[in-house]
């Protein structure tokens, strides 16, 4: 597969955050305590003064994003992801402000992808923490380029995003300006026999095991956005396919796999396999080692395809 | 200096001290010995003579904001907006705490009604609150209750000013009226620390409005620090005597004929002595 050089989704997020400084004055940037982690110190270094930090109090942060956005300004708050857990209860309380304000989530070290920092950084309930608040619009980007497309696309309009980033380099698949729109998710390849849905890097972990699978074999579905999810696209596949894999580097619980049977359940009852990390503590180790041992890799998705097939 | 007499002012505590009883005695739930504790507090601050805001068009941007953290207080919140005249007395009547009212038993932001923000669990609002200050260019005050501090992130904002950076025109107002839910509240040394990360911090007795004004305009005074105020209250101020500043009313309304007659006398009976109508 044909592909552009790689860099991790807070890397293209940073730089993307800084060219949007330009274009919107009203932007603030937020950080609490790892501005170097999610790369918003990009931002941060050419604004200094529409960046602020709570220090390391990941409630205080919210707080005063929430607080921010309510006095008409587009927010963007950024965390490690896992840190976040801290903030719950301010996220809640942040999308019970109503229409109008701007606030942007933006959440690097997602997933095992994470790496040697071990089980207590690796990030693997965010897509099910998030999607129990109401109001939160929930991306998840594929690649660098997507990432910058989908950042001007929710810094243009107001509303309450959570947008979900990475730590290691990934490849960039996608031309520039990539495809994306909120709310829709896209039908990348086509076949008959399979379908593989994916968000995050994991796309391109689902287009290279439709290619190893040949031609016509699986539908290819991308979701780069979790929530709301475009039941239709996946719907309309499980009807030609009868067969859905998911594939996420989350967990089983609460995330990609879940949503998707939430939807099939209920229009298009099909057999279902997921590629995901069970509910469990996870272990230190390289991106690529963990992806394999907990079995969210090109490997673990080819078996669970040729299994199911 | 007041927008209108102290005697006026005493009349509006008596008026909205008594629909506060009838308001929660009627729905047979809510939190009246906060909101008792809060009324002078309140009133004080909106009828300030610095003190602005459009109730014909409630998201002006020319408005000294008002967060509410203690979202159980929202009862008086909504009685003062009613006086002031953001809609009408009425409606709180008829939509506290029903179904997709604007009278929610938390309050729920709506800026048309001046209800700034959405609140709940604790600890929460006056983050929001000093975000918002950050880049608001009117005041902005706080009302937060002592228990609140309780919440480690709570006693964080008080590093705010050093972490982040002191926002000058914003005004915590403190109701320390020492009773929790379950427990009393003893803020400790919260004075000394707020003093010690750079804030300006004011006592005063929060059921007198002689010595509010004073507190209130010291604090806009200061365009420099963050203020603290600690407003010495006293929970169920106003209502049933043996249930005044007592431990075990949180939440708890009149239950029965009797126990709103005994808060109403007490009303009634401040009302004619301080000379205001009830």
């Amino acid at each position: 597969m044909e592909t552009y050089g790689s860099v991790s989704l807070r890397e293209a997020f940073g730089e993307a955050l800084r060219e949007a400084g330009a274009k919107y004055p009203d932007i603030r940037v937020l950080d609490a305590g790892t501005r170097n982690s999610t790369m918003s110190e990009l931002f941060q270094k050419v604004y200094p003064d529409r960046f602020y930090t709570a220090g390391i109090n990941e409630p205080g942060m919210i707080g005063l994003a929430t607080g921010l956005a309510m006095a008409g300004k587009r927010v963007v708050a950024c965390d490690m992801s896992v840190f976040l857990q801290h903030a719950y209860a301010h996220l809640f309380t942040a999308a019970r402000q109503g229409e109008g304000l701007h606030l942007i989530i933006a959440a690097s070290h997602t997933g095992v992808a994470v790496g040697p920092d071990g089980g207590s950084a690796h990030d693997i309930t965010d897509l099910a923490r998030m999607r129990l608040i109401p109001n939160f619009i929930i991306i998840t980007p594929w690649d660098g380029h997507q990432t910058k497309s989908a950042l001007d696309i929710i810094l243009a309009k107001p509303g309450y995003y959570y947008i979900r980033l990475n730590r290691p380099k990934v490849p960039i698949f996608l031309p520039q300006p990539a495809p994306f729109e909120i709310g829709k998710a896209y039908l990348l390849r086509e076949g008959s026999k399979l379908t593989l849905i994916a968000l995050g890097d994991k796309v391109f972990t689902a287009l290279q095991a439709a290619e190893e699978l040949g031609a016509g074999v699986a539908d290819v579905i991308g979701i780069s956005t979790l929530e709301p999810l475009d039941g239709q696209t996946i719907i309309a596949s499980a009807h030609k396919t009868a067969k859905v894999i998911t594939i996420e580097d989350h967990s089983e619980v609460g995330g990609l796999f879940e949503s998707v049977a939430g939807v099939l359940v209920l229009e298009k009852p099909v057999p279902m396999r997921k590629v995901s990390v069970e509910r469990v503590f996870t272990t230190s180790g390289e991106p690529d080692e963990l992806a394999r041992i907990y079995k969210v890799d090109l490997q673990a998705t080819l078996e669970t395809c040729r299994i199911f097939l | 200096m007041y927008k209108i007499p102290i005697s006026e002012l005493h009349a509006k505590a008596g008026q909205i001290r008594r629909n506060l009883i009838d308001l929660i005695y009627r729905a047979k739930s809510g939190h009246l010995d906060t909101s008792l504790s809060l009324v002078e507090v309140w009133l004080g601050l909106v009828y300030s003579d610095f003190f602005r805001c459009n109730p014909k068009d409630g998201a002006w941007s020319g408005r000294d904001a008002v967060f509410l953290s203690e979202g159980h207080a929202c009862p008086v919140q909504y009685l003062v907006n009613a006086d002031l005249g953001y809609f009408d007395r009425q409606s709180v009547f008829d939509g506290n705490r029903r179904p997709w009212t604007p009278f929610q038993g938390h309050t729920q932001r709506s800026l048309a009604h001046g209800l700034e923000n959405s609140n709940g669990s604790l600890g929460i609002g006056l983050w929001q609150a000093y975000g918002f200050a950050l880049e608001w260019p009117q005041y902005v005050f706080c009302i937060a209750g002592d228990g609140e501090f309780e919440e480690p992130s709570s006693i964080g904002l008080l590093a705010a000013t050093h972490l982040c950076k002191p926002a000058g025109n914003f005004t915590l107002l403190l109701n320390y009226n020492r009773l929790a839910q379950d427990a009393p509240v003893d803020i400790g040394p919260l004075g000394k620390v707020a003093e010690a990360y750079g804030w300006y911090v004011i006592e005063v007795d929060g059921h007198n409005f002689e010595a509010l004004d004073d507190a209130y305009q010291c604090a806009v005074a200061d365009k420099v620090r963050p203020k603290f105020v600690i407003c010495n209250t006293i929970k169920g101020k106003g209502g049933d005597p043996s249930r005044e500043g007592r431990l075990g009313y949180h939440g708890k309304p009149p239950g029965n004929e009797i126990e709103y007659q005994a808060y109403l006398q007490a009303c009634v009976g401040a009302s004619q002595s301080s000379g205001g109508a009830a």
